[in-house]
């Protein structure tokens, strides 16, 4: 993997568990079973990015019975993690149109309003 | 690697750690291998998805760290996130180690001198009074007084910087991490 993929991705991992954790509660496993398919990171980040966001204030806990097994710790986004999420989806929604207007070769680029329009197709 | 080997490593890394942390942290692990368990997947597969468990353990050690820092900038908790950043131990971080060490120094060497100058101030005030000072009594009173103000004053200051110098540690920390040791890399699982 390239030098450039691994910091962009890394740089997006909170971003994309709060997006995760907006849709739905969920146990680590599932956030780091889903994140591992969709950016390719190790598993075990996950806890140590948990903790973080906890302590941040970012996401809150609490235990569910389960299953098969013990009870699983859950993961909730409490206000201020929505509040980040905002931000964050903003912040790469503004840095995404910038790189595509550099990267698209000049012939096919499209006026402003229009690429944008076209990704949120 | 199996299950029992990656939670003894894991729990190698964290030693040091208050034991209800490790605990969590551990149950946190366990419970990915029951549930990667349930899920069909294998031990070795399980713990090769986690990643290097000395290099999580580290990352963890290290968010304790700034957590400690951040709850209470007490001597202790200072201490002890320095020693967590300094465990970072890697090439980046040793490159730092001359440029920090010294300043770390320094900054020890400021207290104690601010604390020796404190006291030498309760001296002058306690002994100038009645050992002819000039300007009399009043005069070496005052000049104690002054000196002991002036080493908390400087104490004070010297209390800023240091808070400083070790929020920029742990931002470096956290930047190492981020950016210098990701962990997408699965593959340093020496």
């Amino acid at each position: 993997m390239s030098e450039i993929e691994i910091q962009l991705k890394k740089g997006v991992l909170g971003l994309c568990v709060l997006a995760l954790l907006s849709r739905g509660d969920s146990y680590a496993y599932e956030i780091a079973s889903r994140m591992a398919h969709a950016v390719d990171m190790g598993e075990g980040t996950i806890y140590p990015l948990m903790r973080r966001m906890q302590s941040e204030g970012l996401v809150g806990t609490y235990l569910e019975e389960s299953p098969s097994g013990p009870p699983r710790k859950y993961y909730k986004i409490t206000d201020t993690g929505r509040g980040r999420l905002a931000e964050q989806v903003a912040e790469w929604r503004t840095f995404t149109a910038a790189v595509e207007g550099l990267i698209t070769p000049a012939a096919e680029a499209a006026p402003e309003g229009q690429a944008e329009a076209s990704h949120d197709a | 690697m199996t299950r029992n080997e990656f939670i003894k490593r894991l729990k190698a890394g964290l030693k040091g750690m208050p034991a209800e942390d490790v605990a969590e942290i551990v149950g946190d692990y366990e419970a990915h291998f029951d549930a990667g368990a349930a899920d069909g997947r294998s031990e070795s597969e399980v713990a090769e998805a986690l990643g290097n468990p000395g290099r999580l353990a580290r990352e963890l050690r290290l968010e304790a760290g700034i957590r400690n820092w951040e709850a209470g900038r007490t001597p202790s908790s200072a201490w002890a996130a320095v020693l967590a950043f300094m465990g970072l131990a890697t090439i980046d971080i040793l490159i730092l180690a001359p440029i920090v060490l010294p300043i770390i120094g320094v900054i020890v060497a400021l207290y104690v001198a601010v604390i020796a100058v404190f006291i030498a101030g309760g001296f002058v005030m306690v002994v100038g009074p009645f050992s002819a000072m000039p300007g009399g009594a009043i005069a070496a009173l005052l000049a104690g007084l002054g000196i002991m103000a002036g080493s908390v004053a400087a104490g004070a200051l010297l209390t800023i910087v240091s808070i400083w110098v070790i929020n920029a540690l742990m931002w470096f920390g956290r930047l190492h991490y981020r950016v210098i040791e990701p962990a997408i890399k699965s593959d340093d699982f020496a």
